[in-house]
């Protein structure tokens, strides 16, 4: 008996076999789209992958953070590149996820059946930028040091939770050693395990309820539809476009390398230019831009009042898009996500000329 | 909570009071005639305002403590001053000294003041050149008030004394640089303008830095005594240690001192005392070796030129380090390990300048050592941080053409299934 057979008897392989050879993509005008998920996976792969690799020599705490990085850098084989892909991934990985979730958006992929999983997706999302923030701090250098500071500061302005949001994350009242070993924490594991487990639910979902195809095209009759079977056409597809990816990280690893910049001082002034990550600018440059009052409220205040409640919404999108659940488009909720788009790219770009 | 307000605005104007609140002199009898009379007086001549910042007076002594008299007489000129045993109206230039002395001589008196305070001035004075020539009745040299000022006296720490370290040198030049005034002493009078321009003024007067020395720091405060040739490096050496304790072993001492030359002075000259560059070991230009070895260079010559080399050398050395490290840097390589090398590098070249004062060749070349080593590991770094580069751009460049093979190779694939998946279908 092959190995095949003897798998097939304990695994039931037959029937994944058969599912995959079931399996099968719409293809339209939109298809591009679909491989901006498994560029997310990709990319996603990369960072657990360089990235546990960079926790064979990272040592975390206010005296070795540093140098540990710049050991990895300068003197381990390969660990500059092993860095620069796990930094530039991280970046790439943020990027497609924003861009994956516009295009579920605009394709009113999370109306029913698909709730639940634009839910998991949003979950992700959020856990990426905790990736992202939790990550920037790891390397212990004066920027990452004064952008976390600043990011906990507005965490902190949080109403009613503020205070306790601001002590769990930075483990006092400032941030310190107690914080870097938190977020490394937060960064390896927490966060890891959390979105293992969703991205499983979220990768069984579209499985489950195979890919949705836009409202338009859905009144198109079933003969008239065309598709590609998932396995091979659409699988090697996917590979080559994280081989294209692929590429592209080597390059940029290669051509822009992250500076590690100067260690983490407490007592240093905070240097010029302290700002935070590209995806969290557009909220950054709208909390510089509010007025300190507006009416009776802080204008800090307000605006992350405001970003929750924006969050909120898009986050139950699905509940509130009425049209979306009768398999129509809705304008109201296309307009938003256009202007939303327009907003961010605008705030983006204003907050790094500033 | 009110009240706490109230206290805390009570409190703040109080700091304001008392800050400004300052030892108000007493208002006798001299201060009140002599402040009509001062109305009357030409700008220059005019007690006040000056006097009432007087130190003496704001410790709470009076005119009377100077120069006698009766201070509670008043509207009575003649019971104040003329008819007062005590009274000694102005002192003269010969009584003085023993006038300030008779508090400032006094431990007992003076403790209360400060318990750190001196008391040795006067008796410091009389070994001075100023005091000796007292003694010899001139008249003309400096006593008590020509440097500390005569009425309106302020404490040494006050920036406004003449006495105050950054003051010094203009106090001193305004007898020391009058050539009329001191013709008849037969000493030079460019010691300012010489110090002006010296690596010594230009810390003390441009750069305010008051740990430079001015002219009392080499020549003593109120013993000011020119310092004899044997020990000119004596005075530099309290700055300059191992400069200093370098020469004492040299071989060289004791020649110079045979000879008469001025030590550290032979060189580096006194007042004018320029930032010292390596150019003082170029027999070719600017070598103040040459002073002396002119005709005979020799063995003296042979010895510049060593150290000359050793120490252009190390700079080259340096440099060439800085500038690999430099380039990797700019080209985005983690280098920040290589500026320890290169720190420590000029660091030697520091001690290495100092180790000239040994004229030791051994030593200096010891001393040397590390810093050739240094700027070796610096270049070493410099170049396989560049090497890695090159590397790396190589590697980018197969890895590259490695995925991009695979990519069109997954691409011709790709299609070839959908070719063959049509011609099923048809």
């Amino acid at each position: 008996m092959g190995i095949y057979e003897s798998l097939n008897e304990r695994l039931y392989l037959d029937k994944i076999v058969e599912f995959s050879k079931k399996k099968k993509v719409p293809v339209f005008y939109g298809t591009i789209w679909y491989y901006l998920g498994g560029v997310s996976l990709f990319l996603f792969i990369t960072q657990v992958v360089s990235g546990v690799l960079l926790l064979l020599y990272y040592q975390p705490g206010v005296a070795t953070a540093f140098e540990s990085v710049r050991f990895i850098v300068s003197k381990v084989e390969f660990g500059w590149l092993i860095r620069e892909i796990h930094s530039w991934s991280a970046n790439l990985f943020i990027f497609f996820v924003f861009l994956h979730m516009f295009t579920v958006f605009f394709a009113k992929a999370y109306r029913k059946p698909r709730e639940l999983t634009w839910f998991s997706g949003m979950l992700l999302l959020f856990l990426a930028l905790g990736f992202g923030f939790s990550g920037y701090l790891l390397p212990w250098n004066e920027l990452a040091f004064f952008a976390t500071k600043v990011g906990s500061d507005i965490a902190g302005s949080i109403p009613v939770v503020g205070d306790f949001l601001l002590r769990l994350l930075r483990g006092g009242d400032e941030v310190s050693g107690a914080t870097l070993s938190r977020f490394f924490g937060i960064h390896v594991a927490i966060i890891p395990a959390v979105f293992t487990v969703l991205l499983g639910i979220h990768l069984v979902l579209v499985q489950v309820q195979g890919m949705s195809i836009p409202p338009e095209l859905e009144k198109v009759p079933e003969e008239d539809r065309r598709y590609m079977p998932f396995f091979p056409n659409f699988a090697l597809r996917d590979v080559l476009t994280w081989l294209i990816i692929l590429n592209v990280v080597a390059l940029l690893a290669v051509f822009f390398p992250w500076e590690l910049g100067v260690k983490a001082d407490f007592l240093a002034p905070a240097p010029p230019g302290v700002k935070p990550e590209w995806y969290f600018m557009f909220m950054y440059q709208t909390l510089r831009l509010i007025p300190a009052h507006v009416w009776f409220i802080e204008g800090e205040l307000l605006g992350i009042l405001t970003f929750m409640l924006g969050g909120l919404i898009w986050f139950f999108v699905p509940l509130l898009d009425k049209k979306a659940k009768v398999g129509e488009r809705s304008k109201f909720w296309n307009w938003f996500g256009i202007i939303l788009i327009i907003y961010m790219i605008t705030m983006t770009i204003w907050g790094y000329l500033v | 909570m009110r009240n706490l307000q109230l206290l805390g605005v009570i409190l703040f104007f109080m700091g304001f009071l008392l800050a400004e609140q300052q030892p108000i002199p007493k208002e006798d009898a001299c201060i009140r005639c002599h402040k009509e009379m001062d109305e009357e007086q030409e700008e220059g001549q005019k007690l006040f305002p000056d006097i009432l910042n007087d130190i003496h007076l704001k410790r709470g002594l009076s005119c009377a403590d100077c120069h006698g008299g009766d201070p509670e007489a008043f509207d009575d000129e003649d019971k104040a001053m003329w008819d007062n045993e005590s009274f000694s109206g102005e002192v003269s230039r010969t009584d003085e000294i023993a006038m300030c002395g008779s508090c400032h001589s006094d431990p007992r008196f003076m403790r209360q003041y400060s318990t750190a305070i001196r008391t040795d001035q006067v008796k410091q004075y009389w070994t001075s050149k100023h005091g000796m020539e007292l003694k010899r009745g001139n008249k003309k040299v400096a006593i008590c008030t020509d440097c500390h000022g005569v009425h309106g006296i302020l404490s040494v720490e006050d920036p406004r004394s003449p006495v105050y370290d950054m003051n010094v040198p203009s106090t001193c030049s305004n007898c020391h640089s009058n050539s009329d005034y001191m013709a008849e002493f037969g000493i030079p009078t460019d010691q300012y303008y010489k110090y002006r321009k010296s690596v010594h003024g230009e810390a003390l007067l441009d750069n305010n830095d008051v740990g430079a020395p001015a002219c009392n720091d080499c020549h003593g405060n109120h013993g000011a005594i020119p310092p004899d040739v044997s020990h000119i490096s004596d005075i530099c050496g309290t700055c300059h240690v191992n400069n200093d304790q370098l020469f004492q072993e040299s071989h060289l001492k004791p020649i110079f001192v045979k000879r008469g030359f001025g030590q550290c002075e032979a060189c580096h000259g006194n007042h004018e005392v320029l930032k010292p560059n390596d150019d003082f070991l170029n027999w070719e230009h600017g070598s103040v070796c040459v002073q002396c070895h002119e005709d005979k260079g020799g063995e003296a010559k042979i010895m510049a030129d060593h150290f000359y080399t050793l120490l252009d050398s190390l700079k080259g050395q340096i440099a060439i380090a800085n500038s690999f490290v430099e380039k990797a840097d700019q080209k985005g390589m983690e280098v920040s390990d290589l500026l320890f090398p290169l720190e420590e590098a000029h660091k030697v070249l520091i001690q290495t300048r100092t180790s000239i004062h040994s004229f030791n060749k051994d030593y200096v070349e010891e001393i040397a050592k590390p810093g050739f080593e240094a700027t070796k590991t610096a270049i070493e770094g410099g170049k396989a941080a560049l090497a890695e580069f090159d590397f790396r751009r190589k590697g980018l460049f197969i890895s590259s053409l490695i995925i991009t093979f695979l990519a069109l190779a997954l691409y011709l694939k790709i299609k070839d299934i959908d070719r063959k998946q049509s011609k099923d279908k048809s």
